[in-house]
């Protein structure tokens, strides 16, 4: 990983704590944390991408009462399938990179269901169909303007 | 497009073992006993994010001081007039009790706190406050603001506590009518969409019919919730069982997301009740009135 990529990702990590736990926005501020786990994978490989998740899972569940592990196995399963992409695509397309960052979110959102307690997690519904793509997109064009700002040019190793 | 060429073989078996051990301890982690995970979630709340907290409870704090004057003037003109009322009121239900031959009414402790909320994932029903175990904060205690019950306490740690709100599954709360015509459970129940969260009371008499815009407070069965802190109203009925009870859904009277502070009832008193404030918001000092 370059000084670059690892600088975006970890003022992606700092925006993300700083908007969702110190001001406590929720859903209202795009899930930077996904975004720099999607985009530090591709420079990482499998193993670094799961362990990244790992430490951003755990940042994550800190207040998860119900489900705690929920987000670190997801967030490094994302991980590592993230990571293993660059060896089926190259390239850093627009394009391509918002479809990687719609599906890294989604099927983090996923996860992160399938995991949790069932007894107190949000309605398939709502989670995968209303809530899970609409913030999918958000999190994807809040990387992709990230991404466009901060660093151009090919983030893979 | 292509796909970029694979290290060597050597390569390729580490990272698979490294990534395989990964997402294992991730598994272990999801699986932790529930004391493990209570440890490892203070851990991170008191080291790496604490910080942050911090942060967050300034802001609330400060977004308390920036209400509008009039309003604070306005509520607490209300609240003075009926203190003032209730002064001759409490001296009549303290003779009245003593010539029945009643005992003294329970009165609880109250200490002032901040709710600070996260928005993390799987924190929707979840808040903090500052105050802990030293304040005398407990496991259960009730949490409630100005406009009625908010949630109980969960876990408390030293400086500061969990709580969750009445949106939690595991929320359950013995209410009544204030006239105690009838009584019931509330609980939250799940609609298909969160929007759809909303209150329940069950368990009423089938007889006892209850007319929407009615009051429910918290009846103290059970000894979790002190006696008479409001809950919400009737919005209508819900659900009746073949004749034996009845179901009605209730109008919370706080909604969660928009309370900042809040009065956690403590352990009860012989005295009379007194309110601790907001150790933060005072520079830390108590001033029992």
């Amino acid at each position: 990983m370059n000084l670059r990529v690892f600088l975006l990702c970890t003022g992606l990590v700092v925006t993300h704590l700083l908007l969702h736990v110190a001001l406590g926005l929720g859903k209202a501020a795009p899930d930077l944390a996904i975004v720099a786990l999607l985009l530090a994978s591709r420079a990482l490989g499998s193993a670094g991408g799961a362990a990244t998740g790992f430490v951003l899972g755990l940042l994550e569940d800190a207040f998860s009462v119900g489900s705690f592990g929920a987000n670190v196995f997801a967030m490094s399963l994302t991980g590592a399938v993230a990571a293993r992409t660059r060896e089926l695509f190259v390239g850093d397309s627009i394009r391509f990179l918002a479809v990687f960052l719609v599906l890294g979110k989604w099927g983090r959102d996923l996860l992160v269901w399938v995991v949790s307690d069932p007894a107190g997690r949000v309605p398939f519904n709502d989670a995968a169909l209303m809530e899970g793509p609409l913030l999918a997109l958000y999190a994807a064009g809040a990387g992709l303007l990230a991404r466009l700002l901060f660093a151009r040019g090919p983030l893979s190793r | 497009m292509a796909g970029r060429p694979r290290g060597t073989g050597e390569d390729r078996k580490r990272d698979f073992l490294l990534t395989a051990g990964v997402i294992l301890g991730s598994l272990i982690v999801l699986n932790l006993p529930p004391g493990s995970k209570r440890t490892a979630r203070l851990f991170l709340r008191e080291t790496v994010l604490s910080p942050l907290l911090g942060i967050n409870g300034a802001i609330t704090r400060m977004r308390e001081r920036a209400l509008d004057f009039d309003v604070l003037r306005a509520q607490m003109d209300s609240v003075t007039g009926l203190v003032a009322a209730a002064r001759t009121l409490a001296e009549e239900n303290r003779r009245l009790r003593e010539a029945l031959a009643l005992k003294e009414r329970e009165r609880h402790r109250v200490r002032a706190v901040t709710v600070i909320r996260t928005g993390t994932p799987g924190a929707e029903s979840v808040f903090l406050l500052d105050a802990g175990s030293e304040d005398g904060v407990r496991a259960f205690n009730a949490v409630a603001t100005e406009a009625g019950l908010l949630g109980q306490v969960q876990e408390v740690f030293s400086g500061r506590a969990v709580a969750f709100d009445w949106s939690h599954r595991d929320f359950r709360a013995s209410a009544m009518t204030p006239d105690g015509r009838a009584h019931g459970l509330v609980e939250a129940v799940r609609g298909g969409f969160r929007e759809q969260d909303r209150l329940i009371l069950r368990g009423t008499a089938y007889l006892s019919d209850l007319s929407p815009g009615e009051e429910l407070v918290t009846s103290g069965r059970g000894g979790t919730f002190p006696r008479g802190i409001r809950i919400g109203w009737i919005t209508g009925p819900a659900e009746t069982s073949a004749g034996w009870s009845r179901s009605y859904h209730v109008d919370p009277a706080v909604y969660p997301g928009a309370a900042t502070h809040a009065l956690v009832y403590l352990s009860r008193v012989a005295e009379p009740a007194t309110v601790e404030p907001d150790s933060a918001a005072s520079g830390g000092q108590t001033d029992p009135r």
